[in-house]
């Protein structure tokens, strides 16, 4: 279990360098390159969703889940989007496959939002969903090679991808919190090229 | 039905048996390859014997330790139904055959199906060892005798027949307070034979893990009885009246969580098994012959689960499934010279349980003809079955065989044969809600039913998403094409060598699946559809040789390949990917990465030595089992993001089981036994848990 810990405090350490580096970034005039990002959420699996905004590059806070500030949210393993029966946003999206690393132009149709709580974008089910899931253990880990391409309410473009899922350390029956990574490429001048 | 034998077997050695000097041959009289009674060497088909005698001399108590030892079958269970945590096996192991689940082997008691599969899986201990005659083990699809289910071949167990006076009582002890009692008495008359069975079998079981709650085997008591009569009426015709009764009691004892809170519950799962079997046989001519015959068989499980604090009931599932067969059966001509046989029959089956809406039937009927006959040095038989059924459409199963005999001393054999299995009642009509995890499991028939009520309770909105759903698609059986292509060679008539290659492909077959969201309350669906194709292809190799009358060693080596071909089309096409588990990158996985589907050994193996000490009237045998490594999904918690086998890291290590045991002769009436199961102390307490270790046990049989 200390392994866990270990990996969440580097997690905490990676995303404050890539803040820092996004700072330093902005304040050169006219280049505005893609945002290259690993980054990792700490999940209920019960309570509420958490909340994640690309733009920022953080996770949002419960009580702005009525905003566009946020782009996805994770409950366990079931992930929503900034839209219609689950946000004010306008956040669709396409599930694709392949490799995410030679992705490189985001469609222009075909964006798929939460039309209702029980037609969600992304396919957070057992066996057809994003991840595969083992009954014994119960554990998820994302599909290789299945990735999401988000268009967000401000019309920008995202290549994103789920890493991993692991139970934070729990005592009694059932573990409170889960921790998805991720990693994704932010396109903030609203181009559909990753590169 | 038919006299013994026209044409004697080319070699047909006959030596003394170990025990109570019963006469035991390498070419055994079988029944289930044609329906009439033949030689094995008078038999197109991959059939394998295993004799009372070579049981006995396991000392098994289990049917399943006793077909684990033999060439090409493995034990399987469901992934689901391993006792982790605890938790009960709610549906016992079966043997996988030719690579396929025991799903695809048909298990038949005198010719008539066993039925009452937990997922897919006939619980084996509920047929008792020490009423065996023998067991008759034919490879390759026999749908054309027998119908659905029988894709990777049967399974025949053939209980003992009413013969000489006699008594005999048998008492086990093993590792474990296991306990098993049992006695039969045969009665003869002049026209009349009886046969009578009982045992009780009975175990502690036992826990490998004592800090979790429950015993990893809990406590059981089995009972089986049966009786048979036998009735000549005259020379020509004769009945048959035979009733079985088996049941299983296991205790249950586990964890809940309700709310997070645990709570310990306890209880009982019953298994009961009846049936009753009538023949009337009667030879209206040289040439002519027929049967008819009723089997019933009604099979119940019940599961009952209370809390322990106070009693209240937590958990009841009840499943309760009937069959009834009325057949007819006509023989023309001469076994096996020319001899046509054809049969009508129906089946009505019944079913009832607590995760199904109602009771359900299935109801069909069915042809069949057979064609046997020997041409010079060529065996051929040629058969065809006709399957009609309300559920799916009709099912015509051909099946073609040919020997030829190119000396006296080998023989090659070929055969190619269709098979199918119908969908199962779980697959078309489980209705079943887990309150616990949130997800409902609902068979291809009701899926259209439980999405409208979801629909009309608010639970789910209206709309195409979900529609697509709810067009009804019914579920086709899965088919399957064998071919088995083999010699025997038998060598100065001690020696016989049997080498069979086999194909089987399996397409249509029925998997779950996950509809693709959940409802308001977060319930997520899942149901059936036909989705895949796999094959299994290899070679089995078996070799036995009698040194002389008292000592003898056979071998047996199975090369197994067992791929999903829609796996290897995705492979082609590069859709797969795998995520490295440490640094996340994921790749394109190779087509030659792709080590087939899990729980298959590629290699596995047995050799049995037998040896009798005449002066010392007693015999010493050893038993080895081998089984290559396999493949698990999600072993020891590794994933790369596929759930096809690809890596190392997925494969359980290959094991032997080595078995021994010792029989003497005290006097006349008493034999004493002595032996060990699995001397090497092989387990794998979290993937294997039906494995427990070394074993030691104790026989005493005596026989007037």
């Amino acid at each position: 279990m200390t392994k866990i810990k270990l990996s969440f405090y580097s997690i905490v350490a990676i995303t404050l360098f890539f803040l820092s580096c996004k700072k330093d970034e902005q304040t050169k005039e006219d280049v505005t390159p893609v945002v290259s990002k690993t980054d990792s959420l700490r999940a209920s699996t019960s309570g509420h969703f958490t909340f994640y905004g690309f733009k920022e590059g953080k996770v949002v806070e419960v009580g702005d889940s009525a905003t566009t500030k946020w782009d996805f949210a994770i409950r366990l393993a079931t992930i929503i989007v900034n839209s219609q029966s689950s946000g004010p946003g306008n956040v669709g999206v396409i599930t694709e496959s392949g490799s995410f690393d030679s992705y490189t132009t985001a469609p222009e149709s075909g964006y798929v939002y939460d039309t209702a709580s029980s037609k969600l974008a992304i396919n957070s089910t057992m066996s057809t969903g994003w991840f595969n899931y083992d009954p014994g253990t119960h554990s998820f880990s994302p599909k290789a090679g299945m990735f999401f391409v988000f268009k967000t309410t401000d019309n920008k473009y995202v290549k994103m991808e789920m890493l991993s899922a692991r139970y934070e350390d729990f005592v009694g029956p059932m573990p409170s919190f889960i921790w998805h990574k991720f990693r994704y490429v932010y396109q903030p001048d609203g181009s559909r090229e990753f590169e | 039905m038919m006299r013994t034998m026209a044409q004697p077997a080319a070699v047909n050695p006959v030596v003394q048996d170990t025990f109570f000097n019963r006469e035991a041959t390498l070419d055994e009289v079988v029944i289930t390859a044609t329906r009439t009674e033949n030689r094995v060497s008078n038999i197109p088909l991959p059939i394998q014997v295993i004799s009372s005698a070579a049981i006995r001399q396991t000392g098994s108590q289990r049917l399943i330790d006793v077909l684990q030892m033999q060439s090409g079958l493995m034990v399987a269970s469901n992934p689901l139904g391993t006792a982790l945590q605890g938790y009960p096996n709610p549906f016992g192991d079966g043997v996988q055959m030719q690579g396929l689940d025991p799903a695809y082997t048909l298990i038949l008691i005198d010719g008539e199906p066993v039925t009452g599969r937990n997922a897919g899986i006939i619980n084996l201990d509920r047929i008792a060892v020490g009423n065996i005659r023998q067991i008759e083990i034919l490879k390759g699809p026999a749908t054309s005798l027998y119908g659905s289910d029988a894709l990777a071949g049967v399974i025949n167990i053939i209980t003992n027949s009413p013969g000489k006076n006699d008594f005999s009582f048998q008492s086990h002890y093993s590792t474990n307070n296991t306990l098993g009692l049992t006695a039969s008495a045969n009665l003869k008359t002049k026209k009349a034979g009886w046969q009578f069975f009982g045992k009780r079998y009975s175990s502690d079981g036992y826990d490998f893990d004592k800090d979790i709650y429950g015993q990893t085997v809990d406590p059981f008591t089995n009972y089986s009885f049966s009786a048979k009569l036998h009735y000549d009426f005259n020379e020509k015709s004769n009945l048959l009246v035979s009733a079985r009764y088996s049941s299983e009691k296991q205790k249950n004892a586990y964890l809940i969580y309700p709310d997070n809170n645990e709570v310990a519950v306890g209880g009982n799962t019953v298994e009961e098994d009846k049936s009753i079997f009538l023949r009337f046989k009667n030879r209206v001519h040289d040439l002519i012959a027929y049967s008819v015959q009723f089997y019933a068989t009604n099979y119940a499980n019940n599961a009952k689960v209370f809390i322990k604090q106070g009693g209240d009931l937590f958990d009841h599932i009840g499943l309760s499934q009937s069959l009834i067969k009325p057949e007819i059966q006509l023989n023309i001509g001469r076994n096996p010279n020319s001899l046509w046989m054809t049969g009508v029959g129906y089946n009505w089956e019944k079913i009832n349980s607590t995760r199904y809406d109602q009771e359900h039937q299935l109801n069909s009927w069915y042809l069949f003809g057979q064609k046997q006959w020997i041409l010079g040095q060529t065996n051929l038989i040629a058969g065809v079955r006709y399957d009609n059924n309300i559920l799916y459409p009709a099912q015509l199963s051909p099946k073609l065989a040919i020997a030829h005999k190119i000396t006296p001393e080998i023989i090659v054999k070929a055969s190619i044969g269709t098979g199918f299995k119908a969908p199962d009642f779980r697959q078309q009509f489980l209705n079943f809600d887990n309150t616990m995890v949130n997800y409902s499991i609902v068979g291809a028939k009701e899926l259209s039913n439980v999405l409208s009520a979801q629909i009309q309770k608010g639970l789910l909105d209206d709309g195409e998403e979900i529609r697509k759903y709810m067009t009804a698609v019914d579920l086709e059986p899965e088919h399957s094409l064998g071919i088995n292509v083999g010699v025997d060679y038998t060598f100065k008539v001690n020696t016989v060598f049997k080498i069979n290659l086999f194909r089987n492909d399996i397409s249509n077959m029925i998997e779950s699946y996950s509809l693709p969201f959940y409802n308001k309350n977060g319930m997520g669906f899942f149901s059936y559809k036909n989705i895949n194709k796999v094959f299994t292809q290899g070679v089995e190799i078996t070799i036995n040789h009698r040194f002389n009358k008292h000592f003898s060693v056979n071998g047996s080596y199975q090369y197994l390949i067992a791929k999903d071909k829609d796996v290897i089309r995705e492979l082609k096409h590069g859709e797969i990917y795998k995520r490295d588990p440490v640094t996340h990158v994921s790749t394109k996985v190779a087509v030659s990465d792709y080590k087939g589907l899990f729980n298959r050994s590629r290699n596995s193996g047995n050799v049995n030595v037998r040896y009798y000490h005449e002066r010392w009237k007693g015999s010493a045998a050893v038993f080895v089992k081998y089984r290559g490594r396999f493949g698990y999904n999600g072993l020891d918690g590794f994933t790369d993001g596929n759930d096809i086998l690809n890596d190392e890291k997925e494969f359980i290590k290959g094991y032997t089981f080595l078995n021994g045991s010792i029989t003497k002769h005290i006097g006349e009436h008493i034999e004493a036994q002595g032996g060990v199961e699995n001397i090497l102390n092989y387990t794998n307490k979290v993937y294997m848990p039906n494995i427990y270790g070394r074993i030691y046990f104790l026989n005493i049989n005596i026989k007037f």
